[in-house]
């Protein structure tokens, strides 16, 4: 492996890499090693135009742009030469000629490599009095984007990555020179499963979304790593959240996972926490306490013990690895079989989007749960974890206990129904359809009162006197014993696990 | 059709005659015994030929043709190409238009010594989409040869050789002319230079090794094959032997092409081009088409090849002299050079595309009586970010021209400040 | 996209290594037809190209030579570089646009001649020059030129 030097401090890097992967893959990037760029982007193919990249290299007269330009064994960069900050300068001066300076308008403001880079490297603005190039502002590209012209740095990542990663190709630059501008064909759209991520690359504010668009300042947010749920791919994502309200998901970067890109329904998906959330607990559709829910849960399980009737249990692939592992827990303590559940499927393709639209249908089939059409059968007693099997599934159930973070069908053939946390508001694990283990935390409170599905049943448990439920309800100690009893989870428990997860054994 | 040269050498020697442009013609003035020796010859001989003969490109970089002739792998699995640049649009040169339109035959002799020198299977010819007639005049004489064998499956006479040639019309984009903005547009894609390396040699057109040569590159390399190395440089300087068709344009009395052997002195070409029109002053000679910077009337005495013009700050270019006499305002020359480099930018690169338009702009407001104190600042400061610092050569060749007016004409500019008008009445309109 | 330019533009496939480089040689083929290439066409040869529409946009809107938009009869170019700017080019643009009634890029209210500035056209030992329809013109003044471009149809 070569050897380089960067700023007198050597690394040993992979062969064949460009400078700026190189760095990029020490995880130095912006994060010790300062070489700003816009066009370059480590998903996407090498561009090399927008020039801010440039470093010096021993021995070689003229400075060369980082991200094009291989390592060799005893190369020598430096990133912090007066020729360095004069070519940065140099470039930063130059995009800002025909730079509306629209900051405080702009959405992109607190988050804008423009606004970052002209702060850091000098030029405030350009130093032209001319008019500026005319421009056209709020161009509808598609059903989720909109575009600013006079914002556009023709970086051309967003072309890059309509060609490379959907395939769709929507984007292209028109003209040349001076005149050169991002369109679409015209008559068409920008219009891809994927779209919204040119918004994410745009390093501008000229790509925004309809959904993000003017809807909150930036620097109100605070982000939170957590993974998504739309279907079983996990991708990572930051979950933008201000005064205990989500406004957007950006993907988080997980190289074993989503690359640095989330599928647009995934992205809106976080939308999901605030509508049709089942709030009230209810006894035969009457609402109720929390409390009183609980007790008549207790209720209906410790009749069917005495009576010796059965009881079954319904999982859910949405629930995470420690809900299914209480519920397991609680199954087996009530001689019930293993849980049923039942996994939505939808459109797939090869790039995130899976089949199986639920995050965690793989730990379900890790922990010894069993997919089933039908459902659970005859029984006295189900306890449903919901979001899965209709009301025909439980034709021939007597009492249903319920718990559930939104409103469903289900809930009119609810004996009893406890509403839970939805993910984002709690602490636990979900296993990707790779077999990935990956954690998330709580983004928001609940607005209502409400407990994990794994406390609930964990309650419920305590409430039937049952050995097990005895200690406080604890996440991470659950994790740690699911690691005990199966071995693929061997090392892997909520405080083992960093933001980028873990594979199972 | 453009007119023959009023002085010939041996390049330009039968262009006044038509029939030179046809394949009889061509041959009966002694044309394709250069192929025919070289045929006779192994290609490792030839590339030697052709380097010590120290042949450089006439396209504007002159890079010597048998190096880059040696840059093409020996083996190659892929079919191995030539390019022959055919996209003449420096402003101030037409040179390769005259050697297309009226000796197509000598581009041709060449591109086949070539394509037998480094072992190559196929040309394209790109030729600039307003070159209508140039293309025509190839495409006629490449048909010649095909009629006659001499293209094809064992052609000219030689088992074993095998070259094809076709006519690729570009469609308007002076970056086209560079090299690796060439190949892109052979693709059919945007004109958009790119990154080297890789080097064409290694990958070129649609991938494989390619060699691109300019058209009057080519027509120099039959003369070699046929009358040998010493002989060519027996003409020129022992750096930069051979002639060249100097262009001359501009304020003289009569503007044309003149063949003349590369070191002759500036001022001989303007006098052979009858002399700065109407007897008035020179102020000022772009001496190789418009990229290169503009040198002052006191330079005349300088050898035109391009160690004599780097050492005045300029260089030789594609030879195309461009000539300005005592009524030029230089800011309007500004405005007029800035706006072709503004016009033709790719746009990819960042200084290039915005700086170009700047320079444009900035011109044309000192020219129109609007320019304030730091504007010529700015001016000076403008260039130096956009050089050397690109994809390609263009953005160095929008701010040098720039730079060699500022520096050798900053009164014109400050004279435009106080007067808040341009003060040259009679120079051309802009 | 006439049947008989679509098999032109397919017999230039075998001319390339591969078929993309046929790409701007088709564009003039698809341009004869009507002077101009529309969004129909264009995305007629993107299909024939296996490209996305909006690349072919891009090839295009790149070259001078190339036309998105319907055009005039006829072209008429003056070439406004150095060398023609030097003998007068710009005042002849100006002079023939006053006596066709349109500035640069317009076309005449009768469809009949569009009128532009073009870059260096090659013919700076003859200028000016103008490009009509593709043939050059060179050596001009305001009358000769004037002539030219009356005897357009």
């Amino acid at each position: 492996m070569p050897t380089i030097q960067i700023d007198g401090k050597e690394y040993e890097v992979e062969q064949g890499r460009t400078v700026l992967q190189a760095i990029d893959d020490l995880g130095l990037l912006m994060n010790g090693v300062e070489i700003p760029h816009y066009c370059w982007h480590p998903k996407l193919s090498i561009d090399g135009s927008c020039r801010l990249c440039q470093v010096e290299i021993e021995g070689v007269s003229k400075l060369q742009i980082a991200c094009n330009t291989l390592v060799r064994d005893g190369m020598e960069i430096r990133t912090t030469t007066e020729a360095v900050r004069d070519a940065r300068e140099g470039v930063m001066e130059l995009l800002l000629v025909n730079h509306p300076l629209d900051c405080p308008i702009c959405d992109q403001a607190g988050e804008c490599k423009l606004q970052d880079y002209a702060f850091e490297y000098g030029a405030k603005h350009a130093r032209t009095r001319e008019p500026r190039r005319p421009a056209k502002k709020a161009i509808e590209l598609g059903p989720t984007i909109v575009f600013d012209q006079e914002r556009c740095i023709l970086c051309r990542r967003c072309v890059r990555f309509c060609r490379e990663v959907p395939r769709t190709g929507e984007l292209g630059v028109f003209s040349r020179g001076e005149e050169s501008r991002l369109e679409v064909f015209p008559g068409m759209k920008l219009d891809n499963p994927y779209s919204m991520n040119v918004a994410d690359i745009c390093p501008v504010g000229a790509l925004t979304t309809k959904d993000f668009r003017f809807k909150v300042r930036v620097w109100f947010l605070d982000d939170v790593p957590s993974v998504c749920n739309g279907c079983s791919k996990g991708c990572n994502v930051w979950g933008s959240r201000s005064n205990n309200r989500l406004y957007r998901y950006l993907p988080r970067r997980n190289d074993a996972v989503n690359q640095t890109w989330i599928c647009d329904t995934g992205r809106l998906s976080y939308k999901q926490f605030s509508e049709g959330r089942l709030s009230l607990p209810r006894i035969r559709g009457r609402e109720t306490g929390y409390t009183e829910a609980l007790a008549a849960a207790v209720r209906i399980l410790s009749e069917a013990r005495e009576a010796g009737a059965a009881v079954v249990g319904v999982a859910s692939p949405f629930a995470a690895n420690e809900d299914l592992f209480a519920l397991r827990g609680l199954l087996s303590d009530l001689a019930a079989p293993d849980a049923v559940y039942t996994v939505p499927r939808g459109d797939s393709d090869d790039l995130l989007i899976q089949a199986e639209k639920a995050p965690n249908a793989a730990g379900a089939r890790e922990l010894g749960m069993r997919e089933s059409a039908e459902g659970p059968g005859k029984a006295a007693v189900a306890i449903v974890l919901g979001h899965g099997f209709g009301p025909e599934a439980f034709e021939e159930v007597d009492a249903l206990i319920l718990i559930d973070t939104h409103e469903s069908p289900l809930l009119q053939a609810a004996e009893v129904a406890v509403p839970s946390r939805s993910f984002a508001e709690k602490l636990g694990t979900f296993t990707n359809s790779a077999r990935r283990v990956q954690r998330f935390q709580p983004m928001l409170e609940p607005r209502f009162e409400a407990w994990s599905e794994g406390e609930i049943v964990w309650r419920i448990g305590a409430g039937l006197g049952l050995d097990r439920f005895r200690s406080a309800y604890d996440p991470a100690a659950i994790s740690r014993q699911i690691a005990e009893e199966f071995p693929a989870f061997a090392g892997i428990s909520l405080e083992s696990l960093d933001d980028a997860g873990r594979e199972l054994g | 059709m453009i007119e023959a040269p009023a002085t010939t050498s041996y390049l330009s020697e039968h262009y006044a005659d038509e029939a030179y442009a046809t394949l009889s013609g061509y041959e009966a003035k002694g044309g394709y015994q250069g192929l025919e020796k070289a045929l006779g010859m192994e290609p490792a001989a030839i590339r030697e030929a052709v380097k010590s003969s120290g042949l450089r490109g006439r396209g504007g970089a002159g890079f010597v043709a048998g190096v880059k002739w040696g840059f093409m792998p020996e083996q190659s699995d892929a079919m191995k190409l030539i390019v022959c640049n055919g996209d003449e649009s420096e402003p101030g040169s037409f040179k390769d238009r005259l050697i297309m339109e009226r000796g197509p035959h000598q581009v041709l002799e060449g591109i086949l010594i070539g394509a037998w020198a480094m072992g190559a299977e196929r040309t394209y010819i790109y030729v600039r989409g307003e070159y209508a007639l140039s293309a025509d005049r190839l495409e006629r004489a490449i048909q010649e040869l095909r009629d006659k064998g001499k293209l094809g499956r064992d052609c000219s006479g030689k088992s074993g050789f095998s070259h094809d040639i076709i006519v690729h019309r570009g469609a308007g984009a002076y970056i086209c002319g560079e090299e690796t903005g060439l190949l892109e547009s052979l693709e059919g894609k945007k004109g958009q230079p790119r990154s080297k390396p890789p080097f064409p040699a290694q990958y070129g057109a649609f991938g494989l090794p390619t060699t691109v040569n300019n058209v009057e590159t080519f027509a120099h390399v039959p003369f070699i094959l046929d009358r040998g190395v010493d002989w060519f440089r027996g003409f020129g300087t022992e750096k930069s032997p051979g002639t060249t068709l100097f262009g001359v344009s501009g304020h003289v009395e009569r503007p044309g092409l003149f063949e003349k052997p590369l070191g002759t002195p500036l001022g001989e070409l303007i006098e052979l081009a009858g002399g700065v029109r109407g007897g008035r002053a020179l102020k000022g000679v772009g001496p190789g088409g418009l990229s290169m910077p503009i040198l002052p009337s006191s330079d005349l005495d300088v050898g035109m090849d391009e160690e004599s013009l780097s050492a005045r700050g300029s260089h030789l270019g594609t030879g195309g002299i461009m000539v300005m006499d005592e009524t030029t305002c230089m800011v309007r020359v500004a405005c007029v050079i800035s706006y072709f480099f503004r016009e033709e930018s790719c746009g990819q690169c960042t200084q290039c595309r915005e700086g170009t338009g700047w320079l444009h702009k900035l011109s044309r407001r000192i020219e129109g009586g609007r320019g304030q104190p730091g504007d010529l600042e700015v001016l000076g400061r403008l260039p130096k970010m956009m050089e050397a610092q690109t994809i390609c050569a263009f953005s160095d060749a929008a701010a040098w021209p720039i730079q060699g007016l500022l520096r050798h004409f900053r009164d014109d500019f400050e004279s435009h400040l106080p007067e808040k008008s341009c003060p040259f009445g009679e120079g051309f309109e802009l | 996209m006439r049947a008989e330019t679509r098999e032109r533009i397919e017999k230039l496939f075998d001319r390339y290594p591969e078929k993309r480089g046929a790409l701007l040689p088709a564009l003039y083929l698809a341009q004869a037809e009507r002077g101009f290439v529309d969004r129909e066409a264009a995305r007629e040869v993107a299909e024939l190209f296996d490209l996305a529409p909006v690349e072919v946009m891009e090839v295009l809107t790149f070259y001078n030579m190339f036309h998105t938009e319907p055009q005039g009869r006829h072209h008429v170019y003056v070439c406004t570089s150095l060398p023609c700017s030097l003998r007068g080019s710009r005042t002849l643009l100006r002079e023939l646009g006053e006596h066709l009634g349109v500035g640069p890029g317009e076309t005449t209210a009768d469809g009949r001649i569009s009128l532009d500035r073009e870059e260096c056209l090659g013919s700076c030992g003859t200028a000016p020059v103008l490009r009509v329809d593709g043939r050059y013109c060179e050596n001009l003044d305001l009358d000769s030129a004037r002539r030219i471009v009356d005897e357009l149809e």
